[in-house]
Formats: C-alpha cells, sequence, structure tokens
C-alpha cells in the first residue's frame, strides 16, 4: 500500500527520514534505509538540511525506491527559481516518486556555501499550488504539460511557533494551497499539542506529530535556547538529569517512545514522523518500545 | 537613497597604483548623506593620497553625480586641472561613477566607494533597507512592509519556520519581518485579508536589468495633439 493509501486507511503512520551524506559514500546511508525497510511507512529524504550541500534528495529517494522503501522526497526553494522546481517535479514523477514535502528553506547563512545566491523565486505556500497544477496538467506559466503529474503533497508546521498565530494563518493558506499531509516540527508537550490538534482537526489534512529524540538534559537545554519553534517542558529535562550520563539517551529513547505510544493510543493525530539525526539505528527500538513494532 | 560605505583604502591603492595625478568628484546629494562624497571626505582623502607621494589636481563635490549633462556642465571651469589629471576618482555610488565614465571618454575612472543599497536614514548616518526596487510593489497587500527586502528570503507569505520569538532565523538582531506584516495587519484591522490572500509567486520579468525609463513627453506626439 502507498503512503497516501495508508494514510487515508486510518492506520498510525510512522515516517522517518534519511539524510543524504556529503561526498559518494552511501554505504552507511544504505544501511539506514535497509533497516528502516518494512518498519516505516516512508522515509522523507532531506533537501540539503540545513543548507549543507550534500547528495540531491532525489537521487536517494530513487534509491530507496531500489530498496523497497517509499520515500518522501523533501523539497526546497532555496536553491532552484520556478523552472529548475518545476522541471525537478517531472523528474521525480518519472522515477516514481510519489510523495514531496513543500518547505521554503533554511536560509544559505545557516549552511556551508555562505557566499552562495538565495533563490527563493517561490516559497513553500506557492511550491504546494505548483505541485498542484503539474498535477492538474498545466504549469506555472499555465502551460499544458503532456502527461500530468500524481503527487501526494505535504508540508511542515510549527505548532510551538512564537507568536503562533502568524503560523497559523500559513498553516491554513497551505491547506488551501493543496497540502494534503503535515509533519510538524519537533513536540514534547502533548497536552499542547492537544491543543494544536483541536485546531487542526477542522481542516482536511492528516497530521504526523514530529518526534526528535533528547539524547541528554543538555541537549534539552540547546533546543529551548537555540532551536526555533520547540520547547522541551522542564520536567523532561529534570527526566533526563536524574537517569545521569549513561542513561541519559536510553531515557530519550523512553520518552519518544511514550510520547508515540500516547499520541497513538489516544487518538491525537494521524501518526509520526521520527526524526532520528544521526541516530537512525535507533528507530526501531523506540518502535519497538513504542508497541508499533 | 544610495548608501555607500569608503571601499578600503588599500584595496583603493592598489587598484590606482599606476597614476600619479587625480581629480576627485563628490555628490552632494546621497554620497553628502552617508558621508563618503561631501567636501570633508574629498579632503580627507585627499590628505591621505598626498600622504602616499600621489597629487591632486582637484576636485569639487558635483550636484547630482548620477545625471551625466549636469556633471559634464559643473565640470567646465575645471578644464585646466583635469587636462593634467591622469586618473579620475569618483566619490559616490556605482551610478555616479559611472556618469564619469561616460564624461571622460579617454581617462580611467575609479570608485573611492561601495554602493550597498537603497536605504532610510534612520538617525544621522545609520541606514536601512527597505525597498528592493523590485519593479511592481506589493506594499498594498502587506500593510506597507516590504517583504522582499525586509525578510532575508523574500517570502511572500510568511512566517517560516525558522522565525524564534519573533526573530528572524538569519540574524536576532532583525525582527520578523512577517511577525513586523502580521501585527502591522492586526492594528490595521486588516488580518481577514492577510488570511484570505495568500501572495502569488512574484512577476520577477519587471526587474530585468538593464531597466530604462522615459518619462518626458514626446514633443513631437505633443504637438500633433
Ligand atoms: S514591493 Fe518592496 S521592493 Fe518592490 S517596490 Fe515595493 S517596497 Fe520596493
Ligand atoms: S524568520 Fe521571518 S524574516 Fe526571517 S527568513 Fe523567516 S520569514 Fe523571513
Amino acid at each position: 500500500m502507498s503512503f497516501k493509501d495508508i494514510l487515508s486507511s486510518g492506520k498510525f503512520v510512522v515516517t522517518a527520514e534519511v539524510g543524504p551524506p556529503k561526498g559518494t559514500d552511501i554505504k552507511e546511508m544504505i544501511h539506514h534505509i535497509e533497516l528502516l525497510k518494512g518498519k516505516v511507512d516512508a522515509l522523507n529524504v532531506t533537501d540539503n538540511q540545513s543548507a549543507v550541500m550534500r547528495i540531491c534528495s532525489m537521487a536517494v529517494c530513487k534509491i530507496c525506491l531500489e530498496h523497497g522503501v517509499e520515500p518522501i522526497l523533501q523539497m526546497t526553494c532555496r536553491d532552484r527559481n520556478r523552472i529548475g522546481l518545476q522541471s525537478d517535479l517531472l523528474g521525480a514523477s518519472i522515477l516514481n516518486i510519489k510523495n514531496v514535502l513543500c518547505m521554503t528553506g533554511d536560509h544559505v547563512l545557516a549552511g556551508d556555501h555562505k557566499q552562495a545566491k538565495p533563490v527563493y523565486d517561490v516559497e513553500s505556500v506557492q511550491l504546494l499550488g505548483v505541485v498542484n497544477s503539474l498535477n492538474n496538467g498545466k504549469d506555472m506559466a499555465g502551460n499544458d504539460l503532456k502527461g500530468s503529474t500524481d503527487f501526494f503533497q505535504g508540508a511542515v508546521v510549527t505548532p510551538e511557533a512564537n507568536p503562533l498565530e502568524p503560523q497559523l494563518i500559513k498553516f491554513e493558506k497551505k491547506v488551501r494551497a493543496g497540502a494534503r499531509f503535515f509533519q510538524t516540527q519537533a513536540i514534547y508537550d502533548i497536552n499542547k499539542f492537544k491543543d494544536f490538534m483541536k485546531y487542526a482537526k477542522k481542516f482536511p489534512v492528516k497530521i504526523l506529530a514530529g518526534i526528535v529524540v533528547l539524547k541528554s538534559a543538555g541537549m534539552a537545554n540547546f533546543i529551548n535556547n537555540n532551536v526555533p519553534g520547540i520547547r522541551v517542558p522542564q520536567e523532561l529535562i529534570d527526566e533526563l538529569k536524574a537517569a545521569g550520563k549513561e542513561k541519559a539517551l536510553d531515557t530519550g529513547l523512553n520518552i519518544a517512545a511514550r510520547h508515540i505510544k500516547q499520541l497513538k493510543e489516544e487518538n491525537i493525530c494521524d501518526g509520526v514522523h521520527i526524526m532520528a539525526i544521526g541516530m537512525e539505528d535507533k528507530v526501531p527500538t523506540i518502535m519497538e518500545r513504542a508497541g508499533l513494532l | 537613497m544610495i548608501i555607500t560605505k569608503k571601499r578600503d583604502f588599500q584595496e583603493l591603492m592598489e587598484n590606482i597604483k599606476n597614476y600619479k595625478s587625480f581629480f576627485l568628484i563628490g555628490c552632494s546629494e546621497c554620497a553628502s548623506l552617508c558621508g563618503t562624497g561631501n567636501q570633508e571626505a574629498i579632503d580627507a582623502l585627499t590628505e591621505a593620497l598626498k600622504a602616499e607621494g600621489k597629487e591632486v589636481e582637484g576636485g569639487f563635490v558635483a550636484k547630482t553625480g548620477c545625471q551625466v549633462l549636469g556633471t559634464k556642465t559643473e565640470l567646465k571651469p575645471f578644464k585646466e586641472a583635469l587636462d593634467k589629471t591622469e586618473c579620475i576618482l569618483v566619490m559616490s555610488c556605482g551610478a555616479g561613477t559611472q556618469a564619469a565614465v561616460e564624461i571622460f571618454e579617454d581617462k580611467p575612472v575609479y570608485a573611492t566607494n561601495d554602493s550597498l543599497f537603497l536605504g532610510n536614514m534612520t538617525r544621522f548616518q545609520f541606514f536601512d533597507e527597505r525597498c528592493s526596487l523590485c519593479g511592481k510593489c506589493i506594499l498594498d497587500k502587506t500593510g506597507g512592509i516590504c517583504p522582499i527586502t525586509a525578510c532575508p528570503k523574500g517570502i511572500l507569505n510568511g512566517p517560516c519556520g525558522g522565525c524564534k520569538d519573533g526573530k528572524c532565523e538569519v540574524s536576532p538582531d532583525i525582527k520578523c519581518a512577517w511577525v513586523r506584516i502580521y501585527e502591522r495587519m492586526k492594528k490595521l484591522d486588516r488580518l481577514q485579508d492577510l488570511c484570505d490572500n495568500a501572495l502569488e509567486a512574484k512577476d520577477w520579468s519587471s526587474s530585468i536589468k538593464p531597466r530604462t525609463l522615459v518619462t518626458r513627453p514626446d514633443k513631437k506626439e505633443e504637438k500633433k495633439k
């Protein structure tokens, strides 16, 4: 069953993420893809994440398909103008890549080529519209396509953005522009997330809650001070501290599993998106502890 | 106005190392307000050049350095000094420099400033970029705040996920343009507008370079009428 069909079937969906490496040695990446095969419902492939130059998302999506894993092509607007984006979307379509996640993309100043010219000819809301249009047989300029695409398009949302209202206005614009599913920024406060879901349920879209494993209390504090739109509650930081250095990671895995379990059991959202960030091999453990395997 | 910044002196000296005698052209408009092309700036550069063993044959502050014909007329009284000059130094913006290039067909012309942006002066010699001269203004849709300029990504439907506590992803010194737009639209009671109308991708054909514009009515056409 395709990712789209699984989502509409009502099953609690799990997606994870693979970050293409910088360079042509893909042994480790393939190992991660193999490890997650048959366990997750789809794998996001990041697009030069954090504006750090790496293998392109499309090539790795193709490799996922070859290994029997359904990919979600992440597509940012930072590096390609509307011609490049549409051309890549057509290319992805003929490679049988069905899912695309439309994002604006981190600024080049966040990455390792700070001298680059940022493009942003269009942004996430507009890119969703472009995908919609290609699905309907027309390009952005209104020209007819010889064969249209059939993408299942998604977007991202930050439920704990501060201030929140501008973020929600944008969320609604994304829904109207054709987003069918959303993967959220990492969430740690389930009660707060429930409030967001109460609001989001009004819209005909599927929501996958973002899960990022906390490796230590230090990491949690770092997130709170530096990462926009994520808030780790003090109780979790205390829990990690109490576990001590040795057990911190294990506790972090437990927290992630516990959250996933609650999200599923209380039917809070449609699934989760686990961003392991360098700990892809831990995803099966989290899933096991959450009772998903 | 056009915001300019003095180039590094050593870099300038490297550029002009083959010339001995100079004539300096400032500008009374933007470059004067920036302190890069006023009389004081000319005097200071004259001193610095002399200290490096160069000769300065003369200099003056042009009324509007980017106006080719006007500047050419203003230069007439300086003919003698200009004849002795090997190299022209322009102390205004890139437009002023290229006006001089047009005027001095057979003399080398060098810019002493870097031209940065179209800016507002917020306090004396404090400058902010607020308009990127995109050619098709959308301020009427964004509460009068330009996202093309104020947002480092030029996002037309923001804010992006990088907005942290109202500050921009790119620098904590910048307030997120889309939070500013949101706050202003809220004050103007126009939030509904903002929600309902996603802005379309911009038509960049209105800013293809080089742009020209003629606003003077065509005399012959006028007579016919
Ligand atoms: S939209 Fe912005 S860049 Fe374009 S003309 Fe208006 S203020 Fe200038
Ligand atoms: S934080 Fe705001 S101003 Fe900065 S890039 Fe994102 S939308 Fe633009």
